[in-house]
Formats: C-alpha cells, structure tokens, sequence
C-alpha cells in the first residue's frame, strides 16, 4: 500500500437503517456492489487513498456507522472525532429524508467542541421509478443547512467517487484556509508524511485555489 | 541491508539530539537490530553451542539455548507470554548493544536473579553504569515484576507486557549509559491506540523515506503499518471510546448511591473485577497440539460464542487464521518441484518473517475487532455476558498468538539454516516479540471491556428492579 499522504481525513457515515451506507462505502473503497448485506453492528471501518490533484493524495478513513436506533447510543460517542461525514437518505424513502434533520442536530450536537463538514447524500438514484424525493427539494434542504447535495448509486457506480472526493476536497479547502486545524487529541485531521515537503511552502504563501468542480 | 544503510542507521540512533519521542514506543526492533553493526560483530563471535540443532529443533523456545533459558525459568511462573516478553528484551538487548556474549549475559542474568527481587535498588545501582548494567539491572527488576504478579496474569501481566513490550524497548534500544528515564517507566498515561498509532506513523515516516532515498528496496514488514490496514487501529480506538464512555457512567452511578445499596454494588461490581484478573493460561495443554490448520481454533471459538450475535465477526477471525494456517504450512514446503533433492529452493528468511509479521498483525487485529464488536452487543443488548466466556476468548487468542509465532519461527529456522546468526537471530526475535505484543494488545482489548461489562450490569439491575 503506498504509505505517502498529505493528510487523513475522518469521515462518519450517518442516516436511517437500511438507506445503504454500508453498499456506498463498499462501492467506494471495495469497488463491489454487495446484493445482500448484515446490518451495520455499532461502527465499521473502512479507509482509502483520494488523489484530490496531480500528486496531492489524502487517506480517508471511514467510519460506518450502524443506522439501527437500538446503537444510537453507541454511536453517538463516535462523532467527536470525525472532520466530515457523509448524511445519507434514500430517495425512495420519505421517511429517511424527514429524519435529515435529526441527525443532522444529533451529530452537531455530539461534534462539540469540534465541527463537522457534512454531503447530503441520496442514495439509490437508479430507482428513479419509485422515487419519493424530489432533487429540488433536497437541494433546499441541504443549502439551508449549508451542505452541498450529490444522489448516487452504489448499485449502478452512480457518482460515488465524486461524493466522497468532493467532500474531500471541501475539508482540503477548509484546512489549507485554517478554518480547520490539526489538534492534538482529536483524530479528525491528521497530518502524513511527504518526503519532499511540497505542500508546507505553499500553505504559506496561501495562494488562492480554484475550486476544480 | 546494504552497509551503508546499516551505517545510516547507527548514525541516527547514536545521534543524542535524536527527538526522544521518535523512540518512545519503538515497536519493530527487528529492523534496527538487524541494521545494528555492533551486534553484526557480536554475533559472529557467538559460541557456537548456544544454537546447537538439537535445541533449534524443539522450535522457538530452545534456539536462545541455556541463556535463554534461565531467563525463562525465571518466568514460567506466570505465562507463555509474559516469558516470550522476557526472552525479547534479553535479546534485544544484545543485539543492540553488543554485549559481550550470550554466555557471559547468561551467567549475568543468574547472577542478578540470585541477588533477590529488590528490582528498585537493582535499578538504582545500575544508573549511569555501563549500558550492559542498566539493562541487565532493569531486565532483573522486571523480571520481579512478573514474577510479583503471580498468577493472576491478565491484570498483573498487563504492565509488565507494556513495558516489556514498548517503554522497556526504547531504553535498551537507545543503548545510552546516561538514560535515566527508568522512573517513567510505569507511567501509562498513553493509550494503548495511541502507543500503536504512533508506531505505525513512525514506520510510516521510515517508509517513506525509504522509498525516495532508495526505490529498489524491498518493503520491510511493519508491524504497526500492517495492524493499521487490517483495521486494528480503528476498533482498538473505538473500543477504548466505549470503555472510557462506561468507565465514567459507572463512576457516575456510583456517587449517585448510599449506604446500604452502595455497598452492595460495589460488591457486585467487585465480582465482575474479580474475573478480570483471575485468567490462568494453561500452559500444558498448549505443547502437544497438533498442527489442525486453525480447526481446533474455530471450534473454540464458536463454541464460545456462541449466542453472542458476533458470529459474522469470529467467522472472519477463523477464516483469518485458516488462512495464516496454511501459509505456514505452504511456507514450510519446498518452493521447487518434487525430485530436485539436490538443490531445494526454499522461502527465504525474509519471506518467513515478513509473512509471520503480517499474520500476527491480521489475527491480532482481528481479535481486536472482536472484542470491539463483543463490546457493542454488550452495550446494546440486555442479555448478560459472563465474564469468564471473554476471558476463556482471551486465552484462547493469546494460545493461538503464541502457537502461530512458535509455527513461524520454527519455519524461519529451517528456512534460515544456511544464514549465518546475525541474520536470523533478529529476524526470529522480531516475530517472537511482535507475538509478544499481540498478545499484549488481545489482552488490554480484554481489560478494556471490564467497565463496558460493568455497566451493563448496572443497567439490567435498574431494569430489574423496575419490573
């Protein structure tokens, strides 16, 4: 495995049982699509390299979380040290789209002292047919909470390596910025190894980045 | 291992401005022992005697001859594990000091043992001696550490590994007469996912300047970097969050509680703390196993399991350690086809070790996922988990740990027949003493969920008591 990354980025995976968080991850760090899979139990982790530019590579490590209410209180204790994470609904699901909101004010609420850089995420956009969100009004629902809005699909490989390195490249803006910090005693940003130092000089000189979107 | 890497090596660990912190929890000696010069010339000088066939053949155990040996005997009152700990740090510090000989060591060791327990004062005295003294005076009153734990291992065996394991290596491996650290020794106010993490970044950091200063060289194996891809890392650190989480829920609840009713709990939470520290290994049963290609193992395992809802979990573990099973066994067999008795091309020294340290990093890790999983059924299910099923699971894995290091090590020797001392040595002390830190980490994973089990307890008291 090739050791060398600028940073590792801690991700949480969040959302209703059942809305695919685990086939999404899998898509992304597996590059398989699961038919039939166990429900998440509490956390389950998963980690890859994102090349954001020409030989600028973060780690991402991913924490899974287990949707099923009965771990909510497990879980709970697993956001603090996460920088972002993806929120995830199922487009096919009303009911998991209504509960964006309570997740969304659970990890905000679990997060402190630290904030958390979240993608409102709708999952399993091939099952156009039986769709019970609009993308209209998931794009409300995450500008009003200032979150970008991407649908994927695990299942048909539908945008799951854009999700994951959009928002990588988010928090890569927010750190290079100073808006986020590496902390000592919090895993959420960390610091790799680059033998010839590229990156340090240029921090510096903070010069202003385009968004390459 | 080019001299000039071996040279590079030296500079950096004899330079005294080297950042301490970069030494803190040195876990992969082998590399550094390997790369040492003096212990190159050491070893040539070896007796030939202290590695006769007829011990090489017993497996891991006998190939440190007599010297080892009466280190060992010092041990065997506790566990396996514990004299693997034991083994290692004699060996490791001989191979980065260049002590003398082993004989020489041996008649040392003996000597300090004799001179009783008093490992404070031994300690002491040593100070600012020669290195040779300050190690040989801290090995002693380590040795009286693990002997003092007596046989309630696990608990008292803990420290003594963690020490052994990482803190005591950084002080010998530093080979500085005027390290005067010795006191900090027992402080452990880093987490055992910290210590780890570190490791890994470290070896990450080695890696990585290995790679641009010399793209031909062949990967070493990392313990810490290879645990971190099986995942480890990140379920040791998630089940350290539930443990410290639970640690001050039961803290909480019990200054909530007077009189009478505290007592009691305490009482019951004593009971639940009383099986955390009474793990006996059972050594015996451990030496005549036959090679089953990890069945054995399973069926422990499930059987123990059983009814816990992690099946998915230990299904992976047992497949995990199949796997590592039939590599050994694979490994053990020539790589050539059958008639060519002439000249039988062999798994090099290096493929071994390499192979064994990543074994020991999956079944380690995997161990540790299972104990992170076990915590999260327990937390979230109301059914009760006895505690003496998670430490039978213990020492199960540990027994597996230390079956596997034996299997690849003998493995090594055969592999390693023709290479001289210098080369093998360090490669078998490199797995027996990542098998010894495995088993180290199985163990605290073990500790970590005493509290998660306490409040479990708590929690179906309360719902008892409601109904």
């Amino acid at each position: 495995m090739e050791a060398i990354w600028l940073y590792q980025f801690r991700l949480i995976v969040i959302g209703d049982s059942t809305v695919g968080k685990s086939c999404l991850i899998r898509r992304f760090t597996e590059g398989r699509f699961a038919q039939v899979s166990d429900p998440t139990v509490g956390v389950d982790f998963f980690s890859r390299l994102v090349e954001i530019e020409p030989g600028k590579r973060i780690k991402l490590q991913i924490w899974d979380t287990a949707g099923q209410e009965r771990f909510r209180s497990i879980t709970r204790a697993y956001y603090r040290n996460s920088v972002g994470g993806l929120l995830l609904f199922d487009i096919t699901n009303r009911r998991s789209f209504q509960n964006v909101h309570d997740w969304l004010e659970e990890a905000r609420s679990h997060v402190q002292p630290h904030s958390i850089v979240f993608l409102l995420v709708g999952h399993k956009c091939d099952l156009e047919a039986q769709r019970q969100v609009t993308r209209q009004e998931a794009e409300k629902l995450a500008g009003a909470y200032g979150m970008r809005y991407i649908e994927t699909s695990a299942r048909d490989a539908i945008n799951v390596e854009h999700a994951f390195t959009e928002l990588t490249r988010e928090i890569f803006a927010l750190v290079r910025s100073g808006d986020i910090t590496i902390q000592e005693g919090w895993e959420g940003v960390k610091s790799g190894f680059v033998p010839n130092v590229v990156h340090s000089s240029e921090e510096v000189t903070k010069s202003d980045r385009r968004c390459l979107c | 291992m080019s001299d000039s890497e071996a040279s590079a090596a030296a500079t950096q660990d004899a330079s005294p401005s080297a950042d301490s912190t970069s030494l803190s929890t040195h876990l992969a000696p082998t590399r550094k022992a390997r790369r040492s010069p003096e212990a190159r010339a050491e070893a040539e000088e070896k007796p030939a005697e202290t590695c006769s066939p007829a011990t090489i053949s017993q497996g891991g155990w006998g190939y440190w001859g007599s010297w080892g040996k009466s280190i060992l005997t010092t041990a065997t009152a506790t566990v396996a594990t514990v004299g693997q700990g034991l083994t290692q740090v004699i060996e490791k510090a001989e191979t980065t000091l260049g002590i003398p000989s082993p004989t020489e060591l041996s008649a040392q060791a003996e000597e300090e043992r004799q001179q009783g327990e008093a490992g404070d004062e031994k300690q002491a005295e040593s100070d600012g001696s020669s290195p040779v003294g300050s190690a040989m005076g801290m090995l002693s009153s380590l040795t009286s550490v693990v002997q003092n734990t007596g046989k309630t291992v696990v608990s008292g065996g803990l420290d003594a590994l963690e020490f052994i394991g990482k803190k005591t290596m950084d002080m010998i491996a530093e080979g500085d007469p005027g390290f005067k650290k010795t006191k900090g020794l027992m402080n452990r106010n880093a987490t055992l996912s910290q210590v780890l993490r570190e490791a890994k970044e470290r070896e990450e950091l080695q890696t990585a300047g290995a790679e641009s200063s010399d793209p031909e060289k062949k990967a070493v194996a990392h313990y810490g970097m290879l645990f971190d891809e099986f995942q480890g890392l990140s379920h040791l650190e998630a089940l350290e969050i539930l443990s410290r989480e639970s640690e001050s829920k039961v803290k909480s609840v019990l200054t909530t509680l007077s009189g009478d009713q505290l007592v009691q709990l305490r009482e019951e939470l004593d009971q639940i703390k009383d099986s955390f520290s009474m793990v006996e290994f059972d050594e015996e049963e451990e030496e005549e196993t036959e090679d089953d290609g990890g069945a054995e193992f399973e069926k422990e395992l499930t059987e123990l399991l059983e009814g816990l809802h992690v099946s998915a979990t230990a299904d992976k573990l047992s497949t995990a350690c199949k796997n590592i099973c039939s590599t050994v066994s694979d490994m053990n067999k020539p790589l050539n086809k059958e008639g060519d008795e002439e000249e039988t091309l062999r798994h090099s020294a290096e493929e071994v070790h390499a192979a064994a340290i990543r074994s020991l990093a999956e079944l380690t890790a995997r161990s540790i996922e299972l104990f992170h999983k076990l915590a999260e059924i327990i937390l979230t299910s109301s059914s009760c988990v006895e505690a003496s099923i998670l430490s039978q699971l213990t020492v199960v894995l540990c027994k597996e740990i230390s079956q596997l290091s034996k299997k690849f090590t003998s493995c090594l020797t055969t592999a390693g027949s023709s290479q001289k001392g210098d080369v093998l040595n360090p490669l078998i002390t490199g797995v027996f003493l990542e098998a010894s830190n495995s088993a180290s980490y199985t163990q605290d994973a073990f500790q970590l969920l005493m509290p998660i089990l306490e409040i479990s307890h708590i929690q179906r008291r309360a719902e008892f008591s409601e109904q």
